[in-house]
């Protein structure tokens, strides 16, 4: 069981890029933490620093505070699955498994034993004794996974690992992970762009943005109250609704969103504030509702599931509404907006969440 | 009226295709004759100094054409290749050629492995390029001036190697090239000296070609060398390193220069390769039909090779995909 602490982590390429810029943070044992954010954040930089492929500028990298900034990754004794499949050429699939089994000084009985568990798990039974040239990439990324797993490693690191894998294997070897992340208590860190990958697998979520970690938290929080307008717009398909209001450090906001005034407390005397709220928490009336206020229908179309996204014109603003079919499907030019005040999150002038309450005015 | 203007209509969008389909098959006529073309001068130069002097040389093969004799030359059949393979002199030379070939290849491509991976894992040693090209400057001289200066080297009154050798014996200073037992070894080095940075390059293209991603899943991994070795470079960099081992292989069957100007294959005919042979019937005898059915019967023992290499190449890539 190992905690990974991070200290004041910096890497930078050259003089102008810095792709981890100060992190600290502390993975804990025995949970899976998705390292989430767009192309270019850092989070797999911040990953190679971890398995000791890359070394960091400045900071420094504890396993269970045993300093390992400066240890080779094979000191580090992790196991790791990249973005490509990587297996080992010309061999079976067995014997792939087997190759780091060998280093670590294993019965054969017991080295058996570890295969046979993993490539069950991972569905690899049928292709167990075969060479690896000739296997699809889901198959190959199975196998590295595999290898990765069977080794018992404290530490599992995975950088995007299901990226190459076409969506129907993805599924399975989704399944497959979460089910060998509970089986050892082994801390894992996953790098992910794709936050329906990370809402799945996650007990924890680090959200990154240009080298920086915006808020450490478990899925719900995160998806429901994000500590930055960022986490809003990079969560949630399409992400949040943000209305501007100009209040000159009062308190009130007004129209478009709310026809009866809502009071918040503006202890840092914002000029502006954002108005954020998930297009799915925004409710709508085919017809006209007390407290809801009238908008236009601009465009309706159908997603996932059955769901309507809806886009509707609320005086200069557009906002989107997620809508139930019963609701979509009858919907007509004009629709009433209704925004439930604890679905609200307030963002200040410099994106950060403002710690409030709304309440009626 | 209606009708008869559809049908114009029609026609014009006929005439229109047409023309633009003339023009297109007048493009594509372009576009095939150009390239061909293009290609000429250098089929011209590969005809004129490569196919033609061959044909020549496979013709002269059945002829008994001597230069000095001053006898036209007169067609024996397959006389020349009939004497060749009764020849023990030739099947001497020939499997001094294969020992060669064999002892070259293998030191040459095991020095250069184990300098390659060396230099490949100082990426960081300060030096490195200066080292590097120092290394490959053998590479870059002629042969014949190498074994040159060689041949000073080895001499035996003022040569630096014979007076190190009798600094460490002890005893009189060799004559490595002038005696039958060290003259071949002694060549032998000089081959090895000039083609291992060939090696070397080789070595380091093969490593080039290794995925990164998969020499740190080793690392992770926790491979030991050898398995690293077996596992993630030798199956990504083993057709670059075959293909620097046939070149070499062919390129020392050819050896001539460097034992020429070293030894003339000398003392007796210790060092006497296939080629020199070819080139004292040709250029010394100028017995020039012999010489030439030699000539054509080491075309074909290259081609052998080259087919089996390629061969089993085929088949690695076949089993593979």
């Amino acid at each position: 069981m190992a905690e990974i602490r991070l200290d004041k982590l910096r890497k930078a390429f050259g003089e102008t890029v810095v792709a981890v810029n100060d992190i600290t943070i502390t993975f804990p044992t025995s949970a899976v933490t998705c390292l989430l954010g767009p192309s270019g954040c850092g989070k797999t930089t911040l990953m190679r620093i971890i398995a000791g492929l890359e070394t960091p500028t400045s900071g420094e990298v504890y396993f269970d505070n045993e300093r390992v900034t400066t240890k080779s990754p094979a000191e580090r004794n992790i196991g790791m699955v990249f973005q490509y499949p990587v297996v080992y050429k010309g061999i079976n699939v067995y014997r792939n498994i087997e190759l780091p089994l060998l280093e670590d000084k294993l019965d054969a009985a017991e080295r058996d034993r570890r295969i046979k568990d993993v490539a069950e798990v991972l569905g690899l039974q049928d292709v167990l004794y075969r060479n690896v040239s000739g296997l699809d990439n889901a198959t190959l990324q199975k196998i590295a996974v595999g290898r990765a797993v069977a080794r018992q490693p404290k530490i599992i690191l995975f950088d995007e690992p299901i990226t190459n894998v076409d969506v129907n294997s993805r599924v399975q070897l989704k399944a497959a992970l979460k089910r060998l992340s509970k089986q050892h208590n082994q801390t894992i860190i996953y790098v992910t762009h794709d936050q329906t990958e990370a809402m799945t697998l996650a007990d924890e979520i680090a959200l990154m943005k240009d080298g920086v970690i915006v808020q450490r938290d478990n899925p719900r929080r995160l998806y429901n109250y994000p500590n930055d307008v960022f986490g809003g717009w990079f969560l949630g398909n399409p992400g949040m609704n943000f209305v501007q209001y100009e209040v000159n450090g009062g308190a009130e906001l007004g129209g478009p969103l709310f026809r009866k005034p809502v009071r918040f407390e503006n202890r840092g005397g914002d000029r502006t504030v954002s108005v954020g709220i998930r297009p799915e928490y925004v409710q709508i009336h085919p017809q006209v509702a007390p407290d809801a206020a009238e908008g236009k229908l601009l465009r309706k179309s159908i997603v996932v599931g059955g769901q309507y996204l809806l886009a509707i014109q609320l005086g200069e603003h557009t906002i989107k509404a997620k809508v139930a079919p019963e609701i979509g499907e009858v919907v007509g030019e004009s629709v009433w907006v209704e925004c439930p005040l604890e679905a609200i999150t307030l963002f200040g002038e410099d994106g950060a969440k403002i710690e409030t309450e709304l309440k009626p005015a | 009226m209606q009708h008869i203007g559809s049908r114009s209509q029609r026609k014009s969008v006929t005439q229109k295709l047409s023309w633009w389909a003339q023009l297109g098959h007048a493009l594509d006529r372009r576009e095939r004759t150009l390239p061909s073309l293009l290609l000429v001068p250098v089929l011209l130069f590969f005809i004129i100094w490569n196919i033609i002097p061959t044909l020549w040389m496979v013709g002269l093969s059945f002829y008994n054409y001597s230069m000095i004799s001053g006898r036209p030359a007169r067609f024996i059949g397959i006389t020349n290749f009939a004497d060749i393979l009764v020849d023990n002199s030739v099947w001497l030379s020939f499997s001094k050629t294969l020992i060669w070939v064999f002892s070259t290849v293998a030191i040459e491509t095991a020095l250069g492995l184990l300098l390659g991976l060396l230099f490949w894992g100082s990426a960081k040693l300060p030096g490195r390029r200066l080292a590097l090209t120092m290394i490959f400057a053998p590479m870059m001289i002629t042969p014949v001036a190498a074994s040159i200066f060689f041949r000073l080297m080895y001499d035996p009154t003022f040569g630096v190697i014979s007076w190190v050798i009798s600094l460490l014996t002890g005893q009189a200073a060799p004559n490595l090239l002038g005696d039958r037992l060290t003259a071949f070894g002694a060549a032998l080095a000089v081959d090895v000296w000039i083609w291992t940075p060939f090696m070397i390059l080789i070595t380091l293209a093969a490593l080039g070609s290794v995925p990164r991603a998969e020499l740190e899943a080793a690392q992770i991994d926790k491979l030991s060398w050898i398995k690293k070795f077996r596992y993630v470079i030798l199956p990504n960099g083993k057709f670059i390193l075959m293909l620097g081992i046939l070149l070499r292989t062919i390129d020392s069957f050819k050896t001539m220069d460097l034992i020429f100007s070293l030894t003339r294959g000398g003392p007796g005919n210790t060092t006497e390769l296939i080629a020199i042979v070819l080139y004292r019937k040709a250029f010394e005898a100028f017995n020039l039909g012999w010489a030439s059915a030699l000539a054509v019967i080491l075309l074909l023992t290259a081609i052998a090779f080259t087919s089996i290499y390629l061969f089993i190449l085929n088949r690695k890539q076949a089993e593979e995909a």
